[in-house]
């Protein structure tokens, strides 16, 4: 499966991965999954001191040898170029075959060189979207091959357009849903969940969120609220 | 994109490249992503030697996965927590600047973002002893106020002389100058030549929107590019030097509801991990007033929302009177 996550800036995407990230792999004997997750930060948002405050809140003893076999599940990699990412991906595969119980992928964001890369690409859109394509091509290939969900951050860097028609908002997706997709076909039509983010409050005062969650072939729509804590997202 | 080079790696000659390229394999990319069974069939060249070519070039062009554990041994020697100098800045900032971090201080003219720079730097270089680059973009920086703020820490002359020299300033007024800058100083504290000064621990950029804000008329997707390429080069410092980054950026209205928004857009809005949104008290509007009321809009750690109250006149002043404060730099 690949799950896309979409919203504005501070709406808790990348708090919800420290969520997926810590029930992952944490042990099967204090409730989490034991599985592997590799995080690709194209951003460099993740934050592992938070992460790590996060584990201590759930483990019931939370030592420091026990943090870091936690830890040890976890594998980072920083890109700074699409080019770069591209390359990565390749050469995951060596990774994804050493470490059979790497389960998830995390990449945020895939967004992150749209604009840069729209420069690089020249006057024609298909030069602009190339490395992404290719990008997406991978994922899609490493997904299948290794059987790993994929999870993907896009950002709403871009308004609605202003024709589409605001007051319809509210039949399909309701109005929180600001979405206008700008990346390339390839990866919209990998996508098979797409999640919402939005914040409840615009004013920015309380810690509620609340995420939309979409099923891109169905249309299945579930719509769940979160709050951010110290500890990190409760439902 | 790279292109096959001969020098690129051992087992890649120039022979090897001539046939590749008639075969439309001109870059890195295109080798890596090619079916090399296909190739080698093509360009009657050895599936193997293809195979190593391939392995090293990954290897040296991507990047290499890190395991979580090791990461976070490294980051806890690395990572340094900055205090500004002021306890209330502190509390909201979580005890201070992270390094690593891009911190964004946000506000309206006249709401004191410049003023909190120099104080920041005055307490870094004095207190701290750390050494900071201050890039000055809009020529708000002037060395007077500055040593005032340092002499109001010590009265030793020898001290201030200290203090100041921890502090490099740079004067750009474009975007591409700055980058030049940021660059520099990412090959400097690579290679360590800090020469007379040693390795910068936090960066000042006062402001951020100074610079950007040209590039946004004409054709928005080069200006848009740029602004991302800055954010990136800003990023890159902080995360791999583990240098504290804080820049100043400035408020828009928001067409539709009326709050402030920070200037730059929703792409720019990504950018720093921390906000703060800097106020004059609304009760004393008007009338020229010292208090400030700071509010983090946007925090990794922190529940968003946080507002402390800042007094920027009695910051760093001696004895002075609240008028002397300057803060209309």
């Amino acid at each position: 499966d690949v799950i896309e996550f979409h919203g504005p800036e501070g709406t808790g995407k990348t708090e919800m991965f420290y969520h997926l990230i810590a029930r992952c792999v944490i042990p099967k004997s204090e409730g989490g999954l034991e599985i592997g997750v590799l995080f690709i930060d194209t951003d460099y948002h993740f934050d592992m001191l938070r992460l790590v405050t996060i584990l201590e809140h759930r483990l019931s003893r939370s030592t420091e040898d026990v943090i870091k076999q936690c830890l040890g599940r976890l594998f980072l990699v920083n890109c700074n170029s699409s080019t770069q990412l591209l390359l990565t991906l390749y050469s995951l595969e060596n990774l994804f075959c050493s470490h059979p119980s790497l389960c998830l992928l995390i990449l945020d964001s895939i967004s992150a060189f749209y604009w840069i890369d729209r420069i690089n690409g020249g006057e024609s859109l298909s030069q602009q979207e190339e490395s992404l394509k290719r990008c997406a091509k991978v994922l899609e290939k490493l997904a299948r091959e290794h059987h790993l969900v994929v999870f993907a951050t896009t950002q709403t860097i871009m308004r609605k357009s202003a024709n589409s028609a605001e007051n319809s908002g509210k039949l399909q997706c309701g109005p929180e849903t600001d979405y206008r997709s700008y990346l390339c076909k390839s990866w919209q039509q990998l996508v098979t969940h797409r999640i919402f983010f939005s914040r409840q409050c615009p004013a920015g005062t309380t810690k509620k969120f609340s995420i939309v969650s979409c099923h891109t072939r169905s249309n299945n729509i579930t719509r769940r609220s979160f709050s951010v804590a110290e500890c990190g997202v409760q439902f | 994109m790279v292109i096959l080079r001969a020098e690129l790696c051992p087992g890649l000659t120039a022979e090897m490249i001539q046939i590749l390229k008639a075969n439309g394999i001109k870059t890195v990319v295109d080798l890596v992503s090619s079916d090399l069974e296909d190739v080698a069939r093509k360009c009657s060249l050895s599936y193997k030697a293809l195979v190593a070519v391939r392995r090293v070039l990954l290897a040296q062009f991507s990047a290499f996965p890190i395991n979580g554990a090791d990461l976070y041994e490294e980051l806890k020697s690395s990572t340094a927590i900055l205090s500004t100098g002021c306890k209330n800045l502190d509390k909201l900032l979580d005890s201070g600047l992270y390094t690593g971090e891009v911190t964004e201080l946000t506000g309206a003219p006249g709401s004191g973002k410049t003023q909190l720079c120099l104080s920041i730097a005055a307490s870094v270089s004095h207190c701290l002893k750390q050494h900071l680059l201050y890039v000055d973009t809009t020529g708000g920086l002037t060395a007077g106020r500055l040593l005032q703020l340092i002499q109001s820490k010590t009265e030793d002359e020898e001290e201030q002389a200290e203090a100041l020299q921890m502090i490099q300033v740079v004067r750009v007024f474009d975007a591409y100058k700055m980058l030049d800058v940021l660059q520099e100083l990412r090959c400097s504290i690579a290679q360590q030549v800090m020469s007379s000064s040693g390795p910068v621990k936090v960066l000042v950029v006062d402001s951020v929107s100074a610079v950007l804000y040209p590039l946004f008329g004409g054709r928005q997707p080069e200006g848009m590019a740029l602004m991302m390429q800055l954010a990136r080069e800003l990023k890159t410092l902080a995360r791999e030097l583990s240098v504290a980054v804080m820049v100043t950026n400035h408020v828009t209205r928001d067409s539709s509801s009326g709050h402030l928004k920070p200037a730059l857009g929703r792409s720019w809005s990504f950018v720093p991990s921390t906000r703060v949104l800097l106020e004059s008290s609304e009760e004393v509007q008007g009338k020229a007033s010292t208090h400030r009321v700071a509010s983090l809009t946007k925090s990794p750690r922190q529940p968003t929302g946080i507002q402390v109250e800042l007094d920027i006149g009695t910051w760093g002043l001696l004895e002075g009177s609240p008028s002397e404060s300057g803060e209309g730099l």
